[in-house]
């Protein structure tokens, strides 16, 4: 552990607010990232192969709460850092990988919005990476003496085998007449079309002139055109990060279901058989929704053989090359790791300003575990944030003891806001409020908040 | 063409006040419409409604100006109101009724630029697909389509309902003590909590006695606060006749008789169902009404018999059957024809009626004794919507002649007896069962558990609770029971978990959910096979409690119960110890306390009602000679060559318990009508052992339960525990406390 870097404010601020929200950081991750060393290099091989022109898919199965979107978020900062493209989403349910209703469409513009590179890590690069398209058309029109437009059909020329790859050609020329004639309303219409938000032909044909939009049906397709664009734009390489698939095992509809495991089956078969070029998958998800057999991707014959388990492995025996990459959940030593790497990132990596000391935080983790069990280490998002928290009161209340308020600390259930009671109670019944300390709560309650089927 | 006073002109005239509180827009249609003036019940309601904080019922009868007094304010407040989503969700129990309602509203909608859309099983596609799409103005809607829309676009409701001013709900009356105004219930409260926010209920209700009732259902536990706006008006005109029939033994053979044509074929007809299929075809043919019988079989044979009516007068035939075990087909063709132009008379079944889905008819019949007033009610609701038509229903009661073999529960006329004693309790007082407070409604919490799990894609089991038990409509469900309920659930692969702890869909709840009959929370009942010896003697409709060695009726012979069947809806039988049978099982439904006291009223009194014909009249002299032979008036029992007979004069819950009591004390019991007969047994001894009962205390009702058989009426019972089985035909069929009250009573005024 490097005691004397100095931490960046911008970094020590994005890290610390977005944990103690229960988040992800977008920037930073490199700071308090926690083993999976073997996991983390699998993947960097997977993106240097996509960089060489191949295609990948890796779905990461972790426990709920494992640090599966940590894990996500950091190779998505890898592949930027080598220049790559990259997108990402998470799955919810009016977000789907197949429906008839929109929420395909409405996942396509998510991803869109999404895009980040290397110079603009936090999302909306799309219109940069059109616009190094069409400038990198326009540098070598002006070596080869010819008009843009006509380099610019050409570089395009062998996406037009592609699905949709022709209009998507009619969508950069129009870019590019934009651009030429200064007509910024043409500019920006072909970018919401790239971005999926034309929602009828009719406004897409009165805009940009083209009879297609990208909708439920195709937007996989205009998926791997992007990903032929951006390296003709000059980038490595196109990676899709696609997060909390435990939507699709949730979905009531059985049809819905399948249709949505028939189009993962889909994007495997393109990556393996590496039909994508340049394109890679990153999906996150939990166990069961790998593996159980009645609904979840297990429960889809073709499914089950192409992610079966490889039988060498198992019992300390790995097998990195294998789709399916399983992050075990974390062990207490690792979240040891974390609390210290979390402290010296709040300090801003000023050793001496630690306001606890390593003994205090083993304190710290034997009152979690007395409240909450194993589940304070195995599912730590919660621990962190009242860590923060702790963190913070002793920043600003110089005189307070560390044990007393250890002893105050709580960890709270996962609660959906939505269905929480909106209007208090005036009778007796109390409203179970998560904040409340220990001793209110009646045995009933404990049953139902830890209820088991 | 009249105008309305300015409200600042001389005098006390603030009637129009109400009216210059509206949107110029309404105020115009209202000119439009040339009104005198606005009704006193219009002019009440507008305040309330137009403030918009409080939650209003408003309660008058047919075409008494409700749905004008409730739409004048929201229509006004909707014009000025600026948010996006629906404004005002009304919720009607029947399609016809929507499409009613609908036509009335959205002339008013049209003149206003408000949307208003029906939306319900008929209603295409398209136009709801629409209506999703840009949401705006007033919907109207069942509750079962209600459903259709949290489970199938559940992440939509919120930005749906966003803009939610008013919640309608049309017929409450309708809904009150059902598993249907349960879900209802339980639909309000998801609405609110999809938007997190309260939003003011407006009821429109039917005059009932005691308006309580529909506050407490319209918002449970603050009924109080519940604005109540009752119409002085005279309801609506109802003409009502009740016609008594003597049945002779069908051993004397005579045929329908028309005129110079005698024909035999049907030896079983006996003269009163010969007299009552005439009188209907007489008065009912080039009409539309609909006739209410109370078995399958009898539904059959009248329909046969007033078709043969036709064909020998040469008359096309209007009359067509409408039951559950008729095919669909059939029953559509029923419908249609009802919905259209040409006369009309559907011959159903009682329990059937809110499968008959069209609107006004000219008039009524019932034949046999109804067992419910808000039922009876709610069928003479159906007849002359139009305003000034009169509601009229006609009763058919036929009662065995006496003689000295008739049973003795029979000699009191007690079919005659209780027609009288619901037509008193409905127009008279005006009085409406009131709904069971104690009642769980498992099944239609089952429901609803799976509705909210499609709904939100997954929920854990606190939040389920505290939405659908602490703040929602199943408050009576305790932790305990609901821990149970949702393992037992697990059990039969409706939900599983997660690992997180999320409840989700299992794959029988999936299959569950997906089917279009999920969103009806009840269902008809099935009526139960009886069968002996592996031969099969008939259907039953069957409501009260089925146990083993127990007593049953049926096609005029005494049968000693087998075993039942719960699952399959079979009883095997066995042919008890002859005897004569009394015809008047009264299985036919659930009746209240107060009925059978007011039976006993009428017993005791010596006044005619109005309404009753000749032969009914004469009935119910002899009927009170009989009663006073048999010294009901000073005992509660009457002897039974070896066995004794027990007269509460108390309802179903309370007889049923007694029964299971009983047999508790190894007592051999059937329920025979208006009495229960306990067999091999005297008087005295009977005595005895009721007063054993009293000092042994109010008994516990689940374990009474424990007893019955068929403890599965409503739609998911099935998939109940045992134990859960009990709690909830405990809750709903059985009542301790006010058997032992009764049994007390009873030993009291005896010693």
């Amino acid at each position: 552990m490097t005691a004397g870097t100095k931490i960046k404010a911008k970094d020590r601020d994005a890290v610390i607010q977005s944990l103690r929200a229960g988040v992800v950081p977008r920037s930073g991750q490199h700071l308090i990232q926690v083993g999976r060393a073997q996991e983390l290099d699998a993947l960097i091989k997977d993106i240097d192969r996509i960089g060489d022109g191949g295609s990948a898919i890796r779905f990461v199965i972790g426990e709920y709460g494992s640090g599966k979107t940590f894990f996500l978020a950091l190779v998505r900062a890898i592949a930027l850092q080598k220049k790559l493209v990259t997108v990402h989403a998470d799955l919810t349910p009016d977000r789907r990988l197949h429906a008839s209703k929109g929420q395909a469409r409405s996942l396509y513009a998510e991803l869109m919005r999404n895009l980040s590179t290397r110079a603009k890590p936090d999302g909306g690069a799309l219109s940069s990476v059109v616009e190094k398209f069409v400038s990198s058309a326009l540098a070598e029109a002006r070596s080869r003496q010819a008009t843009p437009e006509v380099i610019i059909r050409e570089r395009l020329d062998h996406l037009s085998e592609m699905v949709g790859g022709y209009d998507f050609a009619e969508i950069i020329a129009a870019y590019w007449r934009g651009h030429d004639t200064g007509d910024d309303v043409l500019k920006s219409n072909a970018v919401r079309w790239l971005r999926g938000e034309f929602s009828t032909k009719t406004d897409a044909k009165k805009a940009l002139g083209v009879r297609i939009i990208v909708d439920d049906a195709n937007f996989y397709d205009q998926l791997k055109l992007f990903a032929q664009f951006v390296r003709l734009a000059g980038y490595e390489g196109f990676v899709i990060c696609l997060d909390e698939l435990v939507n699709l095992y949730k979905l009531a509809n059985t049809q819905a279901r399948k249709s949505n495991y028939e189009q993962i089956l889909r994007i495997l078969n393109d990556s393996l058989q590496g039909t994508a070029d340049g394109l890679g998958f990153v999906l996150g998800g939990t166990p069961e929704f790998l593996m159980d057999t009645r609904k979840g991707l297990y429960s889809y014959e073709a499914l089950q053989s192409r992610l079966a388990e490889n039988t060498f492995a198992g019992d300390g025996i790995v097998d990195f090359s294998h789709p399916v990459i399983r992050l075990a959940s974390l062990s207490q030593e690792d979240l040891y790791v974390l609390l210290t790497k979390i402290r010296h990132v709040f300090f801003t990596g000023n050793v001496d300003a630690y306001l606890i000391s390593d003994v205090e935080v083993q304190g710290f983790m034997q009152h979690c575990f007395q409240r909450v069990g194993e589940a304070y280490f195995r599912t730590p998002r919660n621990t962190i944030t009242a860590f923060i928290n702790l963190l913070a009161v002793l920043e600003q209340n110089p005189g307070v003891s560390v044990e007393n308020l250890i002893g105050k600390v709580t960890i709270e259930t996962e609660q959906n806001p939505d269905l929480l009671p909106f209007e208090q109670e005036e009778d007796d019944t109390p409203v179970s409020d998560p904040t409340l300390a220990d001793p209110g709560e009646t045995e009933a309650d404990d049953d139902l908040a830890s209820f088991k089927l | 063409m009249t105008t309305l006073p300015p409200s600042s002109s001389n005098g006390g005239q603030q009637a129009s006040s109400g009216f210059q509180r509206l949107h110029p827009g309404v105020q115009k249609w209202i000119w439009q419409q040339k009104w005198p003036a606005l009704r006193p019940i219009q002019e009440d309601a507008i305040p309330p409604i137009l403030v918009g904080q409080q939650d209003v019922i408003i309660s008058a009868a047919t075409a008494g100006g409700k749905t004008e007094a409730a739409f004048l304010p929201i229509f006004s407040r909707l014009k000025d109101a600026t948010r996006a989503g629906i404004g005002t969700l009304c919720i009607s129990p029947l399609k016809a009724l929507i499409n009613d309602q609908f036509r009335r509203l959205s002339a008013i909608g049209e003149q206003l630029d408000i949307a208003v859309t029906p939306w319900h099983g008929d209603i295409d596609a398209g136009r709801k697909k629409r209506l999703l799409k840009q949401p705006s103005g007033i919907l109207i809607i069942t509750p079962e389509s209600l459903e259709a829309l949290f489970v199938n676009h559940g992440p939509d409701m919120t930005a749906f309902f966003q803009g939610l001013n008013y919640l309608v709900i049309d017929e409450l009356h309708a809904f009150i003590g059902s598993e249907r105004g349960k879900q209802l219930q339980s639909l309000m409260h998801r609405v609110e909590q999809v938007i997190r926010r309260k939003v003011p209920r407006i009821g429109l209700s039917a005059t009932i006695g005691d308006m309580g009732l529909a506050a407490e259902f319209l918002r449970p536990g603050r009924a109080d606060q519940v604005n109540l706006v009752i119409s002085e008006e005279e309801g609506q005109e109802i003409q009502l006749q009740v016609r008594g029939y003597r049945k002779v033994e069908p051993d004397l053979e005579k045929g329908l008789n028309l005129g110079s044509e005698v024909e035999t074929e049907q030896t079983g007809d006996s003269e009163d169902e010969i007299d009552i299929a005439a009188h209907l075809f007489r008065v009912l043919r080039t009409e539309t009404n609909l006739i209410f019988i109370n078995s399958r079989s009898a539904v059959e044979a009248y329909t046969d018999r007033l078709r043969r009516l036709s064909e020998q007068q040469r008359v096309p035939n209007e009359f067509f059957p409408h039951h559950g075990s008729l095919s669909k087909d059939l029953r559509e063709e029923a419908e249609q024809t009802l919905k259209g132009d040409q006369p009309a008379n559907v011959i159903c079944t009682t329990t059937l009626e809110m499968g008959i889905d069209v609107g006004a008819v000219k008039s009524i019949a019932q034949v046999g004794a109804p067992f419910s007033v808000s039922s009876t009610r709610q069928r003479l609701g159906r007849s002359g919507r139009q305003a000034g038509d009169p509601a009229i229903v006609r009763f058919y009661i036929s009662e065995p002649e006496v003689t000295p073999t008739t049973p003795q529960p029979d000699t009191l006329h007690p079919a005659l007896v209780q027609t009288i004693a619901i037509v008193n309790l409905m127009v008279f007082k005006r009085w409406c069962e009131p709904p069971i407070v104690t009642k769980l409604h498992l099944s239609t919490l089952i429901q609803q558990v799976l509705s909210l799990i499609a709904q939100y894609g997954g929920v854990n089991a606190s939040q389920l609770y505290q939405v659908l038990c602490q703040t929602g409509a199943f408050r009576q469900v305790t932790q305990e029971m609901f821990i149970k309920l949702l393992r037992q659930l697990g059990a039969k692969d409706l939900v599983q978990q997660t690992h997180d702890g999320v409840l989700i869909l299992g794959l029988k709840g999936e299959r569950l959910v997906n089917h279009y009959s999920f969103y009806t929370a009840f269902q008809t009942p099935d009526e139960y096979r009886i069968v002996t010896r592996g031969n099969m003697l008939g259907t039953l409709p069957i409501t009260s409690p089925l146990f083993e060695g127990m007593y049953l009726i049926f096609a005029g012979r005494r049968w000693k119960v087998l075993a039942v069947d719960a699952e399959r809806k079979v009883v095997d039988v066995t042919r008890a110890a002859a005897g004569r049978v009394p015809r008047f099982s009264g299985d036919a439904g659930f009746i209240h306390d107060k009925i059978r006291q007011e039976m006993y009223r009428i017993y005791r009194a010596d006044d005619a009602p109005t309404f009753l014909d000749k032969t009914a009249v004469d009935l119910l002299r002899e009927g009170r000679e009989n009663f006073c032979r048999l010294a009901l008036d000073n005992r509660c029992w009457a002897k039974n060559g070896k066995h004794t007979l027990l007269f509460c004069w108390m309802g179903s819950q309370v007889v049923n318990t007694i029964c299971l009591l009983l047999r508790t004390q190894g007592l051999d019991v059937g329920m025979e009508g208006i009495a229960i007969l306990v067999r091999d047994i005297s008087p005295e001894r009977l005595l005895e052992k009721l007063e054993v009962l009293v000092e042994s205390g109010p008994a516990d009702a689940v374990e009474l339960a424990a007893i019955v058989e068929d403890k599965v009426g409503e739609k998911h019972d099935c998939f109940l525990s045992e134990e859960l089985l009990c709690w909830n035909y405990a809750s709903s069929f059985l009542d301790s406390q006010g058997a032992w009250d009764t049994l007390k009573r009873l030993t009291e005024s005896n010693n």
